[in-house]
C-alpha cells in the first residue's frame, strides 16, 4: 500500500498544481474580461485593449484549416486503411513512418518551411492566409491519425459484411465504417481545434503579431494564443499581466467547450459506454 | 462492376494520399535544400558542432542550442515521470465510473491547453521561485524543464493510464488470487506486462517536449552561449529558430543554419518514430 | 490434509443487486466439491467470496461469515494476503502472465520474499510435476507462457497455484474454454489432487460435475437448493428445482 499512498499524494500535488494555474490565470484576468475588452481592438497607447480582431482571426484561422483538412484527412485514412492493394506494406508503411514523424515535427519547423515557400518564393505577405497554409500542413498529419485511429476501431466483420452484400470498398467505408466510426472521429475532430486554437510559435513566424484595421485574408492575423505571447514578452501596455490572463481565459473557455462537448457527444454515439 | 464503380473514389482517395506524401516529403526536401549551402561546405560538422554562436563573424555553432534541448527535455522528464505516472495508476485502481470518467475528461482538456498558457504561468510563477531561490534573472534552463515538465504532465499520465490499463483485468485478478499486494501486483506484474506501451509513451512526451516552442522561449532566457548550468539562461534548437527568423531572411547564411536546425530536428522526430515502433505499433 | 470450511449465512450484493442468499454450507477437507447451476445464480460470486477477490470490486457488499480454522476470514482485519496464499484460485479462461513459464510458477513464491534460486527450482519442478505438465515443458521453463496452447495454459496456472502451497484450490469453470482431450486431462490432474487439497469447482458441464467431485451443490437464483453427495443429488434428488434443471426442463 505505500507505493499507492504515494501515487494519491503525488496525484495530489500534480492536481493542486494544475488547480493553481487555472486559478491564478482567472483571477488575474477576470477583473479585465468586460464587454469593452471582448469587442474593442488593441491598442497599446490607451491601456484600454480589447481583442475582436484576435477573435475574429482565431475562428477563421481554425474554421478554414479544420474545414480543409478534415476530409483530407479522412482521404488519407480511407487510402491506408480501406483498400486492400498488392505491396501493401511497402506503401504504407514508408506513409506510416512519413505521418508519424510529421505529427511530432515542430511546429516551428512548418513554419521555417512554409514560410520559405509562400513568403520567399510565392512572395505571399505573412498574413491570415500563409498562417493557414501552416496550419493546414500542421494539422494534416494529426487529422489522418485521428481518422485512421477511428476506422481501426471499427470491428473487422463489419467490413466483410459489406463487402459480402456486394457493396465496393468505398461505398463500404462511407456507409459502414465511418458511421461506426464516428464517435472517435468527433473527438479526435474537437481536440484537433484545439490544438489549432493553441498554437502560436507557428503562427507567430507566419501569421504575424499585429492586427489589421480591416479583416483580410492577405492581412496580418493575430490570434489569441499568439496575443498572450506577444503582450506578455514584447508588449509595453502598462496593464499587459492583466490583459494576457483575460485573453488566456477567454482561450481556455473556447477550448474546453470544444473539448468537452465534442467528448460528449462522442460518448452520445456511442451508446453511452464509458470509453 | 464494382471494380468499376469504385474507380473514381479510388482515383479521389489515392491522390489525396499522394499530395500528402508530396506534402511531407515537400517539406524536408525543402529543408534540405535550404540547408545545402552550409552542409556543401567544407567541413560541415566541425562548424556546426562547435561552442560560439557569433553569426556577425561566421561562427555558427550550435553546440549551446543541443545541450539546451538535451537538458531541458531531460529536466523535464525527470521531474515529469514520478507525477504521471502517479496519476496513472491511481487512475488505473479500481474507481468508481463516473470519477474515472470525469477525470479522464479533466485530463483530455489539460493537454490540449495552449503552450503560452503554461508560459504566462512561467513568467508569473517559475521564473521569479528561481530568481528568488538560486539568484540570477530566473530565465533559465531550470524554468523551462519546470514548465515543460508541468506542460507534458497530463499528456504522459493518459499515455500511461492507456499503458496501465492495457494490462487485462484477468492478469490482476490472477496476481491478487495468488496473495499478492497491491503494491506488489503494480510492481511485479503491471509495469512489467505495460513496459513497452510505458517506454513508447516516454518517447512520444519526448517528441513534445523537443518539439516545444512557446513555453520554453518565454521563459528560457535566450541566451546564445554555452550555459553553465541548470540555472544558467539558454536556448534550444526550437526556441532560436522562432528568435532567428526575423533576424535572418531566406537565402542568408544564417537563415541555412536554421534550416539545419530543423533538419536535425526533423531527424530526430523519425528517429523517436522509428524507436517507438520497435517497442509497439505507432501512435 | 486439506482445510475445512463452513460457510455460515453468506450474502452478497452486486450494485444492490443481491447476488447470493443467504448461503450455508460446509466443505470437508480433501474433497472435491462441485458447483452446478444455471448462468448467473452465484456460484462465481461464491467462489470469488471465498478468497475475498470480491473485496477488488468496488461494487460488491457482503454478509456472513466463512470459517477456517475456527477463524472468520472475511473479517476486515484478517490477513488477506495469508488467506489467499491458502486458498489458491484458478480462473475460468487461462490467465499466464506474458512472462516465462518458470516465471509465471515463480510468482507466488517471489511475492512471499523466496529467492534463493535452488528453493524456487525445486518448487517449480514440482509444483509442475504436481500440474501433470512437466514432461511437456522440461528443458522450456525460459520460454514465454503464452507460446503453450491452451490446455498447457491451464495447467500452468493450476502449476502456479499450487506453488505457494495453499490448502484449498478454487476452480472457476477451468475447462469453459478448452477443448474435450484438454478437459479430459484437467479432470485426471483433479482426480489425482484430491484428498491433497480441498477443491470448490464451479462447472456448467453436469457430467464433469458427475465424473470428478465428491459431492455437489445446486444453485439457483442466489441460494443454495441442495447439497449432497455427487451420486444422490444426480439419482435421487430432494429438490425438485434440481431434478428440473439435471433434465433440463429449468433454463439455464
Amino acid at each position: 500500500m505505500v507505493l499507492h499512498l504515494v501515487a494519491l499524494v503525488l496525484t495530489g500535488v500534480a492536481a493542486a498544481l494544475f488547480a493553481l494555474i487555472i486559478v491564478s490565470l482567472v483571477r488575474q484576468g477576470l477583473p479585465s474580461l468586460t464587454w469593452r475588452f471582448l469587442v474593442g481592438s488593441p491598442n497599446e497607447r490607451a491601456g484600454d485593449n480589447g481583442i475582436a480582431p484576435e477573435l475574429m482571426n482565431t475562428a477563421f484561422l481554425i474554421g478554414v484549416t479544420w474545414l480543409v483538412t478534415a476530409p483530407l484527412g479522412l482521404l488519407v485514412a480511407i487510402f491506408l486503411r480501406e483498400y486492400g492493394f498488392r505491396r501493401r506494406s511497402a506503401v504504407v508503411r514508408p506513409l506510416n513512418h512519413l505521418r508519424a514523424t510529421l505529427l511530432s515535427a515542430p511546429t516551428v519547423v512548418v513554419a521555417l518551411v512554409v514560410y520559405r515557400v509562400a513568403v520567399g518564393w510565392w512572395h505571399w505577405p505573412v498574413s491570415l492566409a500563409t498562417g493557414c497554409l501552416t496550419l493546414a500542413v500542421i494539422n494534416w498529419p494529426f487529422m489522418v491519425t485521428v481518422a485512421e485511429q477511428a476506422l481501426a476501431s471499427v470491428p473487422q466483420s463489419y467490413r466483410e459484411a459489406s463487402l459480402g452484400l456486394g457493396a465496393t470498398r468505398f461505398a463500404t467505408a462511407v456507409r459502414v465504417v465511418i458511421p461506426a466510426a464516428l464517435s472517435p472521429l468527433i473527438e479526435g475532430w474537437g481536440l484537433a481545434v484545439a490544438r489549432l486554437a493553441g498554437e502560436s510559435a507557428a503562427l507567430v513566424i507566419t501569421a504575424g503579431v499585429n492586427v489589421s484595421r480591416h479583416f483580410s485574408l492577405w492581412g496580418p492575423g493575430e490570434t489569441l494564443a499568439v496575443h498572450i505571447w506577444y503582450i506578455r514578452t514584447e508588449g509595453v501596455s502598462v496593464n499587459r499581466d492583466a490583459e494576457a490572463a483575460a485573453t488566456g481565459v477567454i482561450l481556455l473557455l473556447l477550448i474546453a467547450a470544444v473539448v468537452w462537448s465534442s467528448a460528449r457527444v462522442a460518448r452520445m454515439l456511442s451508446g453511452g459506454e464509458p470509453r | 462492376m464494382s471494380m468499376v464503380r469504385d474507380r473514381a473514389p479510388t482515383r479521389i482517395t489515392a491522390a489525396a494520399t499522394a499530395t500528402f506524401a508530396v506534402v511531407g516529403l515537400g517539406l524536408i526536401a525543402a529543408l534540405l535544400l535550404g540547408a545545402w549551402p552550409l552542409i556543401g561546405e567544407p567541413r560541415p560538422l566541425a562548424n556546426l558542432l562547435g561552442g560560439l554562436w557569433d553569426p556577425l563573424r561566421g561562427a555558427y555553432g550550435l553546440a549551446p542550442f543541443f545541450v539546451g534541448t538535451v537538458v531541458v527535455t531531460a529536466t523535464a522528464m525527470a521531474l515529469t515521470l514520478p507525477f504521471s505516472l502517479a496519476v496513472a495508476v491511481v487512475l488505473s485502481r479500481p474507481l468508481p465510473d463516473g470519477v474515472r470518467l470525469g477525470a479522464t475528461r479533466v485530463l483530455t482538456v489539460l493537454t490540449a491547453v495552449p503552450s503560452v498558457i503554461f508560459g504566462w504561468w512561467g513568467l508569473l510563477a517559475v521564473v521569479p521561485w528561481v530568481r528568488a531561490r538560486f539568484g540570477g534573472a530566473g530565465f533559465s534552463l531550470l524554468a523551462a524543464g519546470l514548465v515543460l515538465a508541468i506542460m507534458v504532465t497530463p499528456t504522459l499520465s493518459l499515455l500511461f493510464y492507456q499503458a496501465l490499463r492495457s494490462v487485462p483485468r484477468a492478469f490482476r485478478d490472477g496476481s491478487a488470487a495468488l496473495g499478492a499486494t497491491p503494491d506488489q501486483t503494480l510492481v511485479r506484474m503491471e509495469l512489467p506486462c505495460a513496459l513497452p506501451l510505458l517506454i513508447q509513451a516516454v518517447l512520444i512526451a519526448v517528441a513534445r517536449a523537443v518539439g516545444e516552442t512557446m513555453a520554453v522561449q518565454m521563459v528560457i532566457g535566450g541566451q546564445t552561449v554555452l550555459p553553465t548550468g541548470l540555472t544558467s539562461p539558454g536556448a534550444t534548437l526550437t526556441t532560436q529558430i522562432l528568435t532567428d527568423m526575423s533576424i535572418f531572411p531566406p537565402g542568408t547564411r544564417g537563415h541555412a543554419v536554421l534550416d539545419v536546425m530543423a533538419l536535425v530536428l526533423m531527424v530526430g522526430m523519425y528517429l523517436l518514430v522509428r524507436l517507438a515502433e520497435r517497442w509497439v505499433a505507432m501512435p | 490434509m486439506g482445510l475445512d470450511i463452513h460457510v455460515n449465512k453468506l450474502s452478497v450484493w452486486y450494485r444492490g443487486h443481491q447476488a447470493l442468499r443467504q448461503v450455508s454450507l460446509d466443505v470437508n477437507a480433501g474433497e472435491v466439491l462441485a458447483l452446478i447451476g444455471p448462468s448467473g445464480c452465484g456460484k462465481s460470486t461464491f467462489l470469488r467470496a471465498l478468497n475475498r477477490l470480491l473485496d477488488e470490486d468496488l461494487g460488491a457488499r457482503r454478509t456472513g461469515q466463512v470459517m477456517m480454522e475456527g477463524v472468520d476470514v472475511l473479517a476486515p482485519e484478517h490477513d488477506i494476503t495469508a488467506l489467499r496464499r491458502r486458498v489458491g484460485m484458478v480462473f475460468q479462461t487461462p490467465n499466464p502472465f506474458p512472462f516465462s513459464i518458470f516465471d509465471n510458477v515463480a510468482y507466488g513464491l517471489r511475492l512471499q520474499g523466496t529467492n534463493d534460486a535452488a528453493a524456487l527450482r525445486r518448487t517449480v519442478e514440482e509444483s509442475l510435476r504436481q500440474a501433470a505438465l512437466w514432461d511437456e515443458v522440461r528443458g522450456k521453463l525460459r520460454r514465454p507462457a503464452l507460446a503453450l496452447s491452451g490446455g498447457q495454459q491451464q495447467r500452468l496456472c493450476i502449476a502456479r497455484a499450487l506453488a505457494v502451497g495453499p490448502e484449498v484450490l478454487l476452480m472457476d469453470e477451468p475447462t469453459a474454454s478448452l477443448d474435450p482431450l484438454s478437459t479430459a486431462r484437467i479432470e485426471e490432474l483433479i482426480g489425482n489432487l484430491r484428498g491433497r487439497y480441498t477443491i470448490v469447482l464451479v462447472t456448467h458441464n453436469l457430467r464433469q460435475a458427475a465424473r470428478v467431485s465428491d459431492r455437489t451443490a445446486f444453485f439457483a437464483h442466489g441460494s443454495l437448493v441442495e447439497i449432497g453427495p455427487t451420486r444422490q443429488i444426480f439419482t435421487v434428488p430432494q429438490d425438485p428445482r434440481t431434478e428440473e434443471y439435471l433434465t433440463g426442463r429449468m433454463e439455464s
